[in-house]
């Protein structure tokens, strides 16, 4: 990079602020005068003369000029200058409605609102440019200080001549800011200034982003309540000495660059100090005293309110003006609109002030600024105190030289499992996206997206918010077993919502806020292998759920349906409420619903395994959300059977909602919370939430319901099936997951725990063989019947002693009947044995019903020699014969490693096999719950 | 430099401006009876319980007191992203009250930096702890944490498959480095022996286990290449990043690499080696066990890992909040001592003092459930005479002490995020240049980690 040194040659700086407008009243006129620009030149003049850049006949003043006055006198200094040009506007920035342009108002301007706002008495900032670039000056340096300044930024990129303009702006677009107080500068003057005041050479990115940091990290905010962070333009390799100011105590050796007499004290400018030149051509005036000219005096500290710094599109009347100027720390704003003005582009939403962390020499500093009073005071008493150290730390904190980003504050956001990938992948966007990153580059917030089953968030959340709060050693562990309380809960259904609060204890701890509408929307589909599909539209689309499977079984004798988990995830709940209909049999729905074997947790899930067998692929639909059909085909398995969407009328669909969680007592960050969680929210509905819905293959929440991603129609999905169906409703769901519990009545479980000589090492603890155990019962209700044995040779005449009886019981006695009794035996197992008479017990109980039935095997392996051969076969054929499944539970890792007898066992019975590489407490929960009927 | 210079005249001024005070460490206010609640994550990798266990032994030795006070252990998910979410959640706006915190080494400046654990006296960093290990405590020059358990990359061999495959040289104790490894590879792809596919797997799926082998191999080609200085910013050259994508692809070739281990996991690639289908493997300590219960000390070996290798491991904090912190530091200093870190190391740990490895005085007392003499054993873990994993004086503890760090910032969520993505497309299908991903991720690393 290159920086210009512009020291040497002719340079001018044409200093220009309008703090009186001829027109202030309604409904042409501007917002008001600006007291406060009067002294931003009067100290802008005094600064730039000890710079040692600009001697004081290079600088021309230009107070409150007309549109005529103003044309002149950039005109005289884009001739005369040759080697830096330096052009500052303060007073009222205007923008039309599409943004795309910036006014300068000048004393004369005025408004005319309309569709097409006109400013008369304005200069286009386009034709500023133009005027500055027909310049011989080498460089040219742009500063604006005025409402929408960064509106310019657009108009700079797209200016032909923009190489040798470097601009800085007081503002992001589209933000209008307050003027401050009438008797003192401007605030993004006053901190341009300050950076000014520092002794040694700055260049123009120096001080842009000592600049950016300060204004962003101190207490300024926009009247949106956004962080005021200035921006700057400057092609990527240039760069130009804006400042060489000498050091006023620190000499240094070496000769001196500088050229004007610098002040003693760095950011007291003022007294003693030169006066610039009378200005040419102009109605200013030199000197530090405010002289109004023909604008009369200075007003006082008006009582009348203080506008914003500038009109156009997002203007605040002055009467509403007062309401939203000074920055209310933690309060939702309202963004203000005038009334018949031209509309700005405004994004919405609103924003709170946000504590930010400065970096350590600017922390250090402002902590000083504290004690001493004033920045100035802090530099001086720097500076008076070491030489050449000192002189540089200055320079080095105020040019931003490093940077220390806080951690972020962290949102903990809950999901549907079906979700998790699509809000993950959101997530992901928003946390690198500008929306999350201050002027500093620093994220706002950090996010950890992570999903629970929704059965079990929505019970968690209605009556176990306590211990989700503070678990108590015997009690459920919501920490660990759903994850982190959230700060922000997407369910696929506003049911939940309903869900949970309807039910919810009265001294619940956490309280949900959802948001009015729906992120996206998904209908939910059977997507069936296009050869099996119906032909017509008719067929296609609209008619119930149990229609179409039936149609569909009558076309092809051998097609099956299978749906994922309603207990894990909404989409499959929400099939479920189809499938159920209007008085079918749940028991007769599930038994053709349910393969052997567990059912997939996940619809993405469910169409990933599907493959795995291409004769199951090619007869099965599944019932998924739609925008699986899109995003849920990246399997291992790259070959699968092709499938059409068919669209039953009669099944809700997903229509995620953004719920913000508040936590009883989490009150130690509250707003800064509620605004990140506000971000991410309002992020989530804006353009960035719906590129990544769309992405992901959803359909826009609204009436049209338009896939959010119209180039992105994955193969056998139907652009617009205009379907009409309700959302889903809190009873229905709740009717579809209590019928599908009870749908093979309660369950009845047996547990069988290795309690041989070589699970010592595997015994104590959480994750020990008993607490996993007593951790799944969680899953058993008062109706359910369950029984433990312990497994070892040291009964007489069994290869098992019994822990619980087997029958009902309340959880808690049988935790105690385990803590009582489960110890390690001084023996071997042989689970041979104790399988063989485990699958005798159940298949007497279940002789007679249809019950659900399952054995749990826990185990460390070591005696898996006695149950090899012939004894394996045994085990099996007997578990193929009985239809119980049996769920192994290895302990150690490779327990279910292809060929392991656990693996074998599990298959042979339609159960599962968890190994220590297994999230095993959650995959043992998950199995037992579903066999039993849980509480309810 | 300038940076701490002027920090450190700012606190000069400040201390003289407020004449003077007792440093950063205040005395903690008296402390409230009750219950210390002790939050960390699920232990998965199957120690028997041995922190619980370590917690019901302090508890114990309360009742007896009567002090009022116990220690309660709250699990977290056993995902590791999740356990830091909801520790950073909770603390930073109250929504759970923690007094002693179960801290990765990573998250340490994160927690420091942010003010949600309490600056600790410097006296419980004492010479025992191994130096390299006690460096992840600190943080801004305090000390915020106590190492509890450590961890270090280990390289674990076949030495069945060696043997098999001609390999002369089946110990491999005295360490090797990659260009023996690449040697010993080429020797079994000649004589494969049954069910060998590759010469070494290892984690580079896209999370932390990715990070911790690319920051092996940077470290490995750069030496002395942290990424990061002291403050934490970003502190790396385009230059030094292309020597360390060099490394890391070097070793990852496919000659030598299991092609599985670009989607493999801790559980995945140890599977693939108990399988037999590598001869070695990168992992951590607690493989020592998990291995030993389905090979034998013929069939399994373990030796410093060639290059550097990474510290891992958890730390206990105080947190800002807590009602009784004097009590809390108490319980650290006890789940840390002598004896504890014995027994973690006979769990399964990488004991985090060097007297856990080095005197046979100090032993593990804490009871644990245990097989009677004449039942099965439960551990078939090779020990030394005193009783430890045999390995553990011999490589663990060397590799401890000659371990690096991963890059220590306040934002290591953002860089571990960005590190990981970017390395992705080296094990994609076209991977790019060693330079021209080193810019990339330069660029990436220098927007995640401002300054």
């Amino acid at each position: 990079m290159t920086r210009f040194d512009p020291r040497g040659r002719v340079n001018r700086a044409l200093l220009v602020g309008v703090s009186t407008y001829d027109f202030t009243e309604p409904p042409h006129g501007v917002p008001g005068d600006l007291p406060a620009v009067e002294h931003n030149l009067d100290l802008f003049q005094d600064t730039l003369a000890g710079g040692g850049v600009f001697g004081a006949a290079d600088v021309t003043v230009a107070r409150s000029p007309s549109l005529d006055d103003f044309d002149r006198v950039l005109r005289t200094a884009a001739e005369e200058a040759e080697g830096l040009l330096l052009l500052y506007f303060a007073g009222h920035g205007a923008i039309p409605s599409a943004g795309d342009e910036l006014f300068l108002q000048m004393r004369n301007a005025s408004v005319i609102a309309g569709g097409h706002a006109v400013f008369p008495g304005a200069e286009m900032f386009t034709t500023v440019l133009t005027w500055l670039a027909s310049s011989p000056a080498e460089r040219i340096v742009v500063v604006l200080d005025c409402c929408f300044a960064g509106n310019a930024a657009w108009i700079w990129e797209h200016f032909r001549d923009k190489r040798r303009v470097l601009l800085l702006m007081s503002v992001q677009a589209n933000h209008r800011t307050d003027a401050g107080d009438g008797g003192t500068p401007t605030p993004f003057t006053s901190e341009l200034l300050h950076l000014l005041a520092a002794p040694g050479e700055l260049g123009f990115r120096d001080v842009s982003d000592a600049l950016r940091k300060r204004m962003t990290e101190g207490p300024h905010e926009t009247l949106r309540g956004e962080p005021w962070t200035p921006q700057s333009r400057a092609e990527h390799d240039e760069d130009v000495l804006v400042s060489a100011r000498e050091a006023a105590v620190v000499h240094r050796p070496g000769p001196s660059h500088g050229r004007g007499g610098g002040p003693p004290v760095p950011g007291r400018p003022g007294a003693g100090q030169p006066s610039a030149t009378p200005p040419r051509g102009t109605r200013g005036r030199s000197g530090g005293r405010p002289d109004r000219g023909r604008n009369g005096p200075v007003r006082p500290e008006a009582k009348r309110p203080r506008p914003p710094h500038g009109t156009g599109g997002g203007a605040v009347p002055p009467e509403q003006a007062d309401a939203v100027r000074t920055p209310v720390p933690h309060r939702p704003r309202t963004p203000h609109r005038a009334p018949g003005h031209a509309a700005a582009a405004v994004p919405a939403g609103p924003v709170t002030a946000r504590p930010r962390r400065s970096s350590a020499p600017l922390r250090a500093a402002r902590r000083l600024a504290g004690r001493a009073g004033t920045w100035g005071a802090v530099l001086t008493a720097l500076l008076s105190l070491t030489a050449t150290g000192l002189g540089v730390y200055a320079l080095t904190g105020l040019a931003g030289g490093s940077s220390d980003c806080a951690p972020a504050l962290e949102l903990r956001v809950l999901t549907d499992p079906d979700l998790e990938a699509t809000v993950g992948a959101a997530a992901e966007a928003y946390l690198t996206s500008d929306a999350n990153t201050t002027g500093d580059g620093c994220r706002r917030s950090g996010i950890t997206v992570y999903s629970a089953g929704s059965a079990d968030a929505v019970a968690a959340l209605r009556r176990e918010s306590g211990d989700w709060h503070e678990p108590r050693d015997e009690g459920p562990n919501p920490q660990r077993d759903i994850g982190p309380q959230p700060d922000v809960w997407i369910p696929a259904s506003r049911a939940d919502v309903a869900r949970v609060t309807d039910g919810q204890d009265t001294d619940a701890l956490a309280r949900l806020e959802p948001d009015d509408g729906a992120l996206a929307y998904s209908p939910i589909v059977l997507a069936v292998p296009t050869v099996l599909a119906a032909d017509s539209l008719d067929e296609r689309v609209g008619g119930p759920l149990t229609g179409m499977v039936d149609a569909l079984r009558e076309r092809h004798a051998h097609a099956e349906v299978r749906r994922p988990d309603p207990e894990f995830a909404d989409a499959a709940l929400l099939a479920t409420i189809g499938l159920y209909g209007t008085g079918a049999d749940p028991g007769r729905v599930e038994r053709e619903v349910a393969p052997p074997g567990p059912p997939s947790p996940t619809a993405a899930g469910l169409l990933c395994a599907l493959p795995d067998d291409d004769a199951v692929d090619n007869r099965t639909a599944a019932l998924v959300p739609e925008f699986l059909m899109r995003s849920g085909v990246g399997c291992d398995r790259t070959t699968r059977s092709p499938r059409t969407a068919q669209y039953p009328g009669d099944v809700p669909g997903l229509e995620p909602v953004f719920v913000r969680v508040r936590w009883e007592g989490a009150d130690l960050d509250r707003a800064a919370r509620d605004e990140a969680a506000a971000g991410f929210g309002a992020w989530l509905a804006g353009a960035g939430g719906r590129a990544a819905f769309g992405a992901a293959g959803f359909r826009a929440a609204d009436t049209g319901r338009d896939l959010l991603d119209p180039d992105g129609i994955a193969d056998g999905v139907l652009p617009a099936p205009s379907l009409l169906i309700e959302s889903a409703g809190r009873d229905a769901m709740e009717t579809a997951l209590r019928k599908y519990r009870d749908a093979r009545g309660p369950g009845r479980v047996l547990f069988l725990l290795d309690s041989s000589g070589s699970m010592a090492g595997l015994w104590r603890g959480p994750s020990g063989g008993p607490g996993l155990l007593k951790e799944s019962l969680g899953g058993l209700g008062g109706r359910d019947e369950y029984g433990v044995w312990a497994v070892a040779d040291s009964a007489r005449d069994r290869p098992y002693e019994t822990l619980l009886p087997f029958g009902p019981h309340s959880r808690g006695s049988a935790r105690a009947a385990i803590d009582a009794g489960a110890r390690i035996r001084d023996a071997e197992a042989d689970p041979y044995a104790a399988l063989v008479a485990a699958l005798g017990e159940m298949a007497e109980r279940g002789a007679d019903d249809d019950r659900p039935q399952l054995i749990v095997h826990l185990t460390d392996d070591e005696d898996a020699g006695r149950l090899t051969g012939a004894r394996l076969e045994d085990v099996l054929s007997r578990a193929r014969l009985t239809g119980v499944p049996i769920t192994t539970v290895s302990l150690v890792g490779g327990g279910c490693d292809a060929g392991r007898p656990g693996a074998l066992i599990s298959t042979a019975g339609g159960g599962r096999c968890l190994d220590a590489d297994d999230e095993l407490g959650t995959g043992l929960s998950a199995e037992v719950a579903r066999t039993g009927t849980g509480e309810q | 430099m300038i940076r701490r210079l002027a920090a450190l005249l700012a606190l000069l001024l400040l201390a003289a401006c407020t004449g003077g005070g007792n440093g950063p460490h205040e005395e903690p206010p008296a402390d409230v009876q009750g219950d210390i609640v002790v939050a960390g994550g699920r232990d998965v990798t199957g120690k028997n319980g041995i922190r619980q266990q370590l917690i019901d032994a302090w508890n114990r030795r309360q009742e007896r007191d009567g002090t009022g006070y116990r220690a309660r252990l709250v699990e977290l998910p056993g995902s590791a992203d999740e356990q830091r979410s909801q520790l950073l959640g909770a603390l930073q706006s109250g929504s759970a009250t923690y007094d002693v915190v179960l801290l990765d080494v990573t998250w340490v400046p994160e927690f420091a930096a942010a003010g949600l654990v309490r600056p600790l006296p410097d006296d419980v960093l004492d010479s025992d702890v191994v130096e390299s290990v006690a460096g992840t405590a600190r943080w801004d020059g305090d000390v915020y944490a106590v190492p509890f358990n450590s961890d270090v990359g280990l390289l674990y061999y076949r030495r069945d498959h060696l043997r098999d495959g001609g390999v002369q040289r089946t110990d491999l104790r005295g360490g090797l480095d990659w260009r023996e490894l690449e040697a010993m590879a080429d020797s079994l792809d000649e004589n494969p022996p049954e069910g060998y596919e590759k010469g070494w797997t290892t984690q580079l799926a896209a999370y932390e286990g990715r990070t911790v082998n690319a920051v092996e191999a940077f470290a490995s080609a750069v030496p002395g290449l942290a990424l990061t200085d002291a403050d934490g910013h970003y502190d790396a050259t385009v230059e030094e990043l292309t020597a360390g994508i060099a490394e890391l692809r070097r070793r990852t070739q496919a000659p030598y690499l299991l092609q599985d281990a670009v989607h493999s996991d801790e559980a995945a690639a140890l599977a693939d080696f108990a399988k037999g289908r590598t001869a070695f493997l990168r992992h951590w300590p607690y493989a020592y066990f998990t291995l030993h219960r389905t090979l034998t000390a013929a069939e399994l070996g373990v030796a410093p890992l060639p290059g550097q290798a990474v510290l891992g491991g958890q730390n206990l904090a105080v947190t800002k909040d807590s009602k009784r912190p004097g009590k809390a530091q108490e319980l650290i200093r006890y789940l840390t001592g002598e004896e504890s870190e014995r027994c973690l190391l006979d769990a399964g740990f990488a004991a985090t003092r060097a007297s856990a490895y080095e005197d046979d005085s100090v032993r593990c007392t804490v009871p644990a459930a245990s097989p009677s003499p004449s039942g099965e054993s439960a551990d078939r873990t090779p020990r030394d005479p005193a009783g430890r994993p045999a390995y553990a004086r011999g490589i663990l503890l060397p590799a401890l002490r000659r371990a690096v760090q991963r890059p220590r910032t306040a934002l290591y969520g953002a860089f571990t995020q960005t590190f990981t993505g970017r390395l992705g497309p080296l094990f994609g299908d076209s991977p790019p240049g060693d330079a021209a991903l080193a810019a990339a991720l330069d660029e990436a690393l220098r927007k995640a980690l401002p300054d």
